[in-house]
């Protein structure tokens, strides 16, 4: 093995500036791949920062008004969901609902906490486990629990962006912290970070004190089970919609009756559409590989002409067939994988770069090839360099020991 | 050491041509012959077939006890590397290679690790007097000295024969004298058969017995 690399390196060194010049090819090819896949890779990344594995089989439902007459009812009407509809709707489609929760938003109010305010605060009456569908991040103090809901305790969770507001000192004594909103008198118990929401947490049933309409529900969570397709997916949210339809009365077929965000199929499409961008790059990334790979291929050829004197020493002394084959095979494989590996290099320190910059904005998230990538570029590099190799291998193995003994 | 008996050789190109006409030669161990002919004589083609470079169409060809015919590439490679020591006209070195890497070479293909090579190489650099050349490149290198390392290659792996090709057709006239005098110590002092294939007079003159190819074949 030493032997061999040994002797890929002479014949290397033969014609450096040659072998350099063919070998950018190589390493461009290969510095586009690395940086489109990394690319692709911060994409998914972002993407899956964004939205979590776990609680994605869900529906989001909010009340909409009627684009259609049906059975009696005129069109323009105002749909409210009713408390008395989670029941039903858990009941109905006991295949796909695991469980129903509702949510209420408020109008906007006012939040003080000794001499700081904010005005034009809006609240979500909220269940436990909506906090965490939202990707409210606790960062202190706890969320809200069963027994919050069970007392209606008057208790919040701020976000971060709140807190640092009402407690510019230090934001951890918010927690256990007294504020007055909507001229109540509420206990801080935790601070969440999400850079999208803004909304003050309260227990669902606090907030059904404060609403008008005490029945009311503004919006319901519904999480799914036994959806794996698309299909799946169109098919519960199909199913609740029925449901809904039949309590309300109006037509299963009017889309704007209610709102239904089906985060699964979203999801679902979103992660389908990625899969295509990441083969794509794959696709443009390779052809891109495959203009180098001829340029080594053609190299090859060449050197192998230049060496038929050579070539057919070698043979008149005693190597054989494979030896020869081994030899071009491997000088090729050498090429490629040696201009390849500073493609890679070179990729990796842009993506890096990339990364640095971007790391403010929300497009791309720790742009990078994974292990794995890396692993399959390698391989890559190693079945193109043998690739190139084939053919001029092939002339090589075609060139007579007689060679040897015509003069040059 | 060689016996040739009825070889046939034919060309088929465009007009077939009967180049060897059933040659009939026998070589023993420790000759020092010369095989001399005009161009066109089917020298060449007998220098091929001794050599292992080329097939014969029919007869049958001895070397060293063993029927060479019908080789695949393989096998013919196994035994150029194994019975046959090639000294060429031009050196044929190759030139990116330094003179021990170059006399190592046939041994490489032998699959001998490099330690045992290098080894061998320089015992063979050593008797042809170029031990302190090892690490030259050819083309840092006389005519003669090149032609000393190609015969050092040749007896790399102790074969049955050193064939060799005009191996003085490159070198004056006082080279040549040299090459010829390694070519007889080599056959006085270790007993090595060596064919040479020449169409110098002088050369063939300084062997032991000269063979004369005529028209496809041998002349008395």
């Amino acid at each position: 093995m030493l032997d061999l690399f040994s002797e890929i390196n002479q014949a290397l060194k033969q014609n450096k500036v040659r072998t350099a010049l063919t070998g950018i090819s190589v390493t461009w090819g290969v510095f586009m791949l690395v940086v489109l896949l990394s690319v692709s890779q911060g994409l998914v990344n972002n993407f899956n920062s964004m939205f979590s594995d776990a609680n994605e089989a869900r529906l989001q439902i909010m009340a909409g008004s009627t684009s259609k007459a049906y059975r009696g009812n005129r069109a323009g009407r105002n749909i409210k969901i009713q408390d008395r509809d989670l029941a039903a709707i858990a009941k109905n489609n006991p295949h796909f609902v695991d469980k129903v929760m509702p949510t209420i938003q408020s109008g906007t109010g006012s939040i003080r906490a000794g001499v700081n305010s904010i005005n034009g605060v809006s609240h979500t009456g909220a269940y436990p486990q909506e906090l965490k569908n939202q990707k409210a991040t606790i960062i202190s103090g706890r969320s809200l629990n069963d027994r919050d809901i069970e007392t209606r305790a008057k208790v919040l969770v701020l976000p971060l962006q709140y807190a640092e507001i009402l407690f510019p000192s230090k934001r951890e004594s918010a927690v256990g912290s007294l504020v007055t909103y909507r001229d109540l008198s509420f206990t801080v118990v935790g601070v969440y970070d999400n850079r999208w929401s803004r909304d003050i947490f309260m227990p669902f049933s606090t907030a059904q004190l404060l609403a008008e309409d005490k029945n009311a529900v503004d919006a319901l969570e519904v999480n799914l089970r036994n959806v794996n397709t698309d299909v799946d997916g169109k098919d519960a949210e199909n199913a609740v919609r029925g449901t809904l339809a039949q309590i309300h009365g109006f037509d299963p077929d009017d889309s704007s009756a209610l709102h239904i965000y089906n985060r699964f199929t979203q999801n679902l499409q979103a992660r389908g559409a990625l899969g295509i961008i990441t083969m794509g790059v794959w696709v443009l990334g390779l052809l891109t590989l495959l203009t180098g790979i001829v340029g080594i291929s053609n190299i090859m050829f060449v050197s192998v002409r230049e060496r038929t004197h050579e070539i057919g020493i070698r043979r008149a002394i005693g190597a054989k067939p494979r030896n020869i084959l081994t030899q071009v095979l491997a000088e090729s494989v050498a090429i490629t994988v040696l201009f390849g590996y500073i493609g890679i290099v070179m990729g990796t320190a842009l993506t890096q770069i990339i990364g640095y910059s971007a790391s403010e904005a929300d497009i791309l998230k720790d742009p990078s090839i994974g292990l794995s990538t890396a692993v399959k570029v390698t391989v890559v590099l190693v079945v193109a360099g043998a690739l190139a190799g084939l053919l001029p291998a092939r002339r090589a193995l075609k060139i007579k020991p007689v060679e040897a003994l015509r003069d040059e | 050491m060689i016996k040739l008996t009825d070889i046939n050789k034919t060309y088929f190109s465009a007009v077939p041509v009967h180049v060897l006409k059933g040659i009939n030669l026998e070589i023993a161990r420790g000759e020092l012959v010369s095989i001399m002919g005009a161009s066109g004589s089917g020298k060449s083609t007998l220098l091929n077939i001794l050599g292992i470079l080329d097939n014969y169409d029919s007869g049958e060809y001895y070397l060293d006890g063993t029927l060479i015919k019908d080789l695949s590439e393989n096998r013919a490679a196994e035994y150029r590397n194994r019975m046959i020591g090639f000294v060429f006209q031009s050196f044929n070195l190759i030139n990116y290679k330094n003179a021990i890497e170059n006399v190592a070479l046939p041994l490489f293909y032998q699959g001998v690790s490099r330690k045992r090579r290098n080894l061998l190489a320089m015992e063979q650099l050593d008797r042809m007097g170029l031990a302190d050349r090892a690490h030259h490149l050819p083309g840092e290198l006389s005519g003669g000295q090149k032609q000393r390392i190609a015969i050092a290659r040749a007896m790399v792996t102790n074969p049955s024969i050193i064939l060799a090709d005009e191996p003085t057709g490159a070198l004056d006239s006082h080279t040549s004298a040299d090459v010829m005098q390694v070519f007889k110590q080599l056959n006085a002092d270790l007993g090595m058969t060596v064919v040479i294939v020449t169409h110098d007079p002088g050369v063939g003159a300084q062997t032991n017995r000269i063979i004369r190819i005529s028209d496809g074949l041998i002349v008395d």
